[in-house]
This record gives C-alpha cells, structure tokens and sequence, in this order.
C-alpha cells in the first residue's frame, strides 16, 4: 500500500477519485493528459492491487471507486490507540464539568 | 482538502451515489456471515446497536439504540443469501433530515480468499438522491475495521474519535 501511495500520479488520481468517485478509465485519463492510456491503466492496476481502489463493472462501464477502509486500518494500528487515550481524557473533563453543575 | 465549495472539473456523474468497501478479515464466509447477522455481535462493532430481523426477504431490519429507546434505522431485507450476500435497504431515522430523503440500499457480499481469509465488499448505492445520507455513511470505514477487528480478536475497536 505504502509503495502505491509514494508514487505522486498514483496519489493524483487517488484524489480525482475522492473529489469523484466512480470514474471511467477515460475520466481518469483525463486528469494526467501526460501519461497515455497504457500508463494510466499501469497505475490504476497498481492501486487496485493495493486495495485503495476498488472496480465495479455497471453495463459496459468498468467504475473506480476510492476504497478508504486500507486507509483506516492503518489509522487504527498505529493512530486509533492515541486517540482512544485522547478521547478518554476529553470524556472524563466532560463528566467532570457536567458533574460539577 | 475539502468535498465542498465550487470545483473547476466538469460535471458527469454525482459523486456519492454509489460508495464501494472492501477488506479482507481472517475468518470463513460462516463466521463472516454470523458477525454481521448476529445481534450479539453487530452490538460490538456497529455503535452498540440492537439490531432485530429474521433475515427473510421483505422483512425488516431495525436498527435501535443500546437501551432500544430511539430507532436508528429501519431497512428492508431484500435478498438473503447465507454466506454469500446480504442486501437490504438503508434509512436512516436518528436525524430528522437523513429520515426526510429516499431510502438507499446497501449490498453486503462475501468471498473466499486464499490463507483462511475472506474478502468483504460493501456497496452503498442508490444514492442519488439522498445526499446528506450519503456523506453520513462515510463512517463505514470505522464499520468495517471494526468488524474486523472483533471476527478476528473477540473485541471491539475503541470508540471512534
């Protein structure tokens, strides 16, 4: 995932994908004008292969959609524990606030 | 980087309508299949909520609170195929202006996967024209990690932040 992520294309297209989700190969396409067909396709098997993007086909349409859930795992491996103790801290200053009143 | 405010692309399809998840968890399609049907498990990875069904296609799915005081959602089954593929439809009713917008759907299916492994894949679509429902949902990444979480450790994820 990380090596699908490093490569600055990879991650344009990542963000047409957030900004859009469900595009065509030629959609896509359209975001880097520089690459031809086969480099676009190149980078979006990449993507694919990393599970950050996810194909359905609907008619003779094969769709892109940004799968945000490799994302999250990786949030909640080494980010969610930080948080939880965060959250933790925050909820107790509230029960103390509102036990105050 | 932000969804809202006027954007220079041009316009083809609404972006939300259709919102694909997928991840891989360490279980077979049964025991997939009991977590997200079973309402012991569903209490401990979707926010504490009672949920009630048969499962039958075209009976309901309720979704309410732990203390079963308010409904969070009301769904219709709509096809039920253990262990395979689960579809039901998807309303909201915890937020006056989510239960206002026509009802989505949401499809559930399950794949086997070399190395004890099952693939998930979550598609909420029909989304058109329920867009507030669709930036509500965007917490399924949250769902499902912590679906996965529970299948292959028992416990949940800590609240989300």
């Amino acid at each position: 995932m990380f090596k699908a992520l490093a490569d600055p294309t990879r991650r344009r297209l990542l963000d047409r994908l957030f900004e859009h989700d469900g595009l065509t190969l030629g959609e896509l396409e359209a975001e880097v004008p520089e690459l031809t067909r086969f480099g676009v396709m190149r980078h979006l098997t990449v993507l694919e292969g990393a599970g950050l993007v996810v194909t359905r086909k609907q008619g003779r349409h094969k769709h892109h959609h940004l799968n945000p859930v490799p994302i999250r795992l990786i949030y909640e491996r080494w980010m969610g524990k930080y948080a939880h103790g965060l959250t933790g801290a925050l909820l107790e200053l509230k029960n103390d606030i509102e036990g105050e009143r | 980087m932000t969804t809202s405010g006027p954007t220079t692309t041009p316009a083809t399809t609404p972006a939300t309508t259709t919102q694909v998840y997928q991840l891989y968890i360490r279980a077979t399609p049964e025991q997939l299949w009991d977590a997200i049907t079973n309402p012991r498990i569903v209490a401990k990875f979707f926010h504490g909520a009672r949920v009630e069904s048969t499962y039958e296609v075209g009976s309901t799915l309720r979704s309410l609170s732990p203390d079963g005081s308010q409904v969070w959602g009301d769904h219709t089954i709509l096809e039920c195929d253990p262990p395979r593929r689960l579809v039901h439809t998807w309303r909201s009713l915890y937020d006056p202006a989510l239960a206002a917008e026509p009802e989505s759907r949401v499809t559930w299916e399950i794949t086997d996967q070399p190395g004890g492994f099952c693939g998930l894949t979550l598609i909420h679509d029909r989304l058109e024209r329920s867009p507030r429902t669709a930036g509500s949902v965007r917490g399924w990444s949250y769902i499902l990690s912590s679906l996965k979480t529970v299948v292959e450790t028992g416990e949940p994820l800590p609240p989300m932040v």
